[in-house]
């Protein structure tokens, strides 16, 4: 699973919010000049990317097999005709290309998902989105991570119980239905003990944010993310 | 201080804490003590306004708790059952800061007070480690600062030994032993009066919603007619 | 309290409640993408119960809460919390070829919890007739559906005919014992006293 990876990198050192526009302009760009040669530049960045973010090439590529399938899954199915000639490469290659562009895209988020923590995320929703809205969901994010090993084993405890009381006996349905009606139960259970710990810590609209701080490794980054806009919308 | 005034509490037909008065000074320390349903948990819960009476008040240092719900707050500390619902983020530190932070206090003192939070329970310098982590003791102890790092005046703990083994609940009573020293009134919330009552100025037993005993050093077999487990049982 | 600078404003008591729910419902649908089934007709795919989940907020936080939850679950995916299906995340899960459907979540989950509650005061699950809830989970299954498939269609670079033909018809026979089990929830106890 990829998750956050301490370390000095540039990445790790440069303000999430530089990351983010960064991510955002590198997606915009793909999505702009999806062809071989476009996708050849942006391969040489994106190689770039993962070198200033200690992230190595093929255990991240490892990481995503599961999307394999789809991926090659497109191209042929958007080839493939009703009739001969049956397939028609030409129809092909661009989903092709767009297969290889979400491949480019996963390399270069898992650079931002590796150097980036939860809290430094956080803190850029909170800046980056405004008034209640911007506290709902950056103390949001938060919670939601606080709470995740809490419920995965709430939720395992309960596939447990499951399992020995049923066995493989009952349907899918039945099976799902036992499962999310306990889980409900949990959750609801957990989310008022949640919320009245926030409460008691005076949970407020206008808190104090985590910090967050340019530094002068970010105006570069940010002249990049600008090069990859303008190319996108010119 | 904190001063309850002729509170009552309903459940819908059922009356949880009736008519009940009581007021616990500065530095004292006081078990609240009463079998499972006497309606502790109820009462506390009033002392920072996560409940409303349905008749009577509460006072936290004169000031009504619905007149300044913030001042309640961050005033009494309180440290709920299984601590593990009292975690707002996911590391030590993000936690013990949420309050401070909701205060709207400046970095510095937010570092300062979640520093001398942890060191108060003898976890400083473990910021960075997830909560997910933790032992059932570091989890109290890191739960204790939370609601400490609020400067609270009143600390109330919520059944806090509850799982913890011989060791666990003698690191937690050591550093309540302290924090009481400093001057903090602790109301510690329990069934079993084993351990703590050594710390106790004061031990008061709810049954039904009521007062049934308010004594410096009840008698065991009086606690234990009141279904509260006595300290040398 | 001396050091307060400015006067702290307490998020409401029910806006609290509302809050900590979208959070746990977030975290519950992450907590539970592992629990998945292998779909017998596609080998690899893998089949969740995230949208169970997304059915069920609608149900019981009503539109704009629900909407709320998804959108968390959202953005704690995008910026790397490994809650997507896998315990995946990140920005290039969202434009790749499952990424429609994480999309869909936050407005499948308000337009269920339209068709259950209408945009006034939210009724209690109990309440809602059977009829209802079925309706409410088609919709929400069409937009899952609609927005998943248009995202497939985009981020894939395929026609709509083809994205449906993939990421789509296969999942059909899935989806409608989601919305079974999904009505079997709510109409139990679970429900009951909320």
């Amino acid at each position: 699973m990829i998750g956050y990876v301490p370390g000095d990198s540039l990445s790790h050192r440069l303000d999430p919010r530089t990351k983010l526009a960064v991510q955002a302009a590198f997606a915009a760009a793909a999505f702009a000049h999806t062809t071989p040669v476009g996708l050849a530049a942006l391969t040489v960045l994106a190689l770039g990317i993962l070198a200033a973010s200690a992230t190595p090439l093929l255990p991240t590529l490892r990481e995503y097999r599961a999307f394999a399938p789809f991926l090659v899954a497109a191209p042929l199915v958007e080839g493939a005709t009703l009739g001969p000639p049956w397939f028609v490469p030409g129809d092909a290659v661009f989903p092709a290309l767009a297969s290889y562009r979400v491949v480019l895209l996963l390399l270069v988020s898992t650079a931002y998902v590796r150097t980036t923590t939860a809290r430094d995320s956080r803190a850029a929703i909170q800046r980056l989105v405004p008034g209640r809205v911007g506290v709902v969901l950056g103390a949001g994010v938060g919670f939601v991570l606080r709470l995740l090993p809490l419920l995965r084993a709430d939720l395992s405890s309960i596939r447990d119980a499951t399992n020995a009381r049923l066995g493989g006996e009952r349907s899918t349905v039945e099976r799902i239905r036992l499962v999310a009606t306990t889980g409900l139960r949990r959750a609801f259970l957990r989310s008022d003990r949640f919320a009245l710990a926030l409460q008691a810590r005076c949970f407020a609209w206008n808190p104090t944010l985590p910090p967050l701080s340019f530094s002068r490794r970010d105006p570069p980054a940010f002249a990049l993310a600008a090069v990859l806009v303008a190319s996108a919308v010119l | 201080m904190i001063e309850v005034r002729n509170l009552t509490h309903r459940y819908g037909e059922t009356t949880a804490v009736d008519d009940v008065s009581l007021s616990v000074p500065d530095g004292q320390f006081c078990c609240l003590a009463g079998p499972n349903g006497s309606g502790k948990t109820t009462l506390v819960r009033h002392f920072n306004g996560l409940l409303s009476p349905d008749s009577g008040a509460v006072l936290i240092n004169g000031t009504p708790v619905e007149s300044d719900v913030v001042a309640a707050r961050a005033g009494v500390g309180m440290v709920f059952q299984d601590p593990r619902d009292g975690f707002v983020a996911a590391t030590v530190g993000a936690d013990v800061a949420f309050g401070p932070e909701n205060l709207g206090l400046d970095r510095a003192e937010i570092d300062r007070r979640v520093a001398d939070a942890l060191d108060a329970v003898r976890m400083a310098g473990r910021e960075s480690d997830r909560i997910a982590d933790l032992s059932g003791g570091e989890r109290e102890r890191v739960a204790i600062a939370g609601a400490l790092a609020m400067d609270p005046d009143h600390l109330v703990l919520d059944e806090p030994f509850t799982g913890l083994d011989w060791p666990a609940r003698r690191a937690v009573l050591d550093r309540l032993a302290d924090l009481h020293e400093s001057g903090v009134s602790v109301v510690v919330v329990t069934h079993d009066l084993r351990d703590v009552s050594a710390l106790a100025d004061r031990v008061v037993v709810l049954r039904d919603g009521r007062i049934a005993l308010d004594a410096a050093d009840p008698a065991p077999d009086e606690l234990a007619d009141l279904g509260v487990r006595p300290p040398s049982a | 309290m001396a050091t307060t600078t400015e006067p702290v404003e307490l998020v409401g008591d029910e806006a609290t409640k509302n809050v900590a729910r979208a959070a746990v419902f977030a975290a519950v649908t992450s907590a539970t993408a592992p629990v998945s089934m292998t779909h017998p007709l596609a080998p690899n795919v893998p089949i969740t119960l995230q949208t169970l989940w997304v059915f069920l907020a609608g149900v019981v936080l009503g539109p704009l809460w629900a909407g709320v939850s998804f959108t968390l679950y959202l953005l704690a995916g995008l910026v790397g919390l490994p809650v997507f299906a896998g315990g995946a995340s990140g920005l290039g899960v969202v434009l790749g070829p499952t990424g429609g459907f994480l999309v869909s979540f936050p407005l499948a989950a308000a337009a269920t919890g339209l068709v259950v509650h209408g945009v006034s005061d939210l009724r209690a699950p109990a309440d809602v007739s059977v009829p209802r809830l079925v309706t409410a989970m088609v919709v929400g299954s069409a937009v899952i559906y609609a927005v998943g498939a248009l995202g497939f269609s985009v981020n894939q670079g395929v026609g709509v005919v083809s994205a449906v033909a993939t990421v789509v018809l296969p999942f059909l026979p899935v989806a409608s014992l989601k919305v079974a089990a999904t009505v079997a929830v709510v109409r139990s106890d679970a429900l009951v006293a909320r």
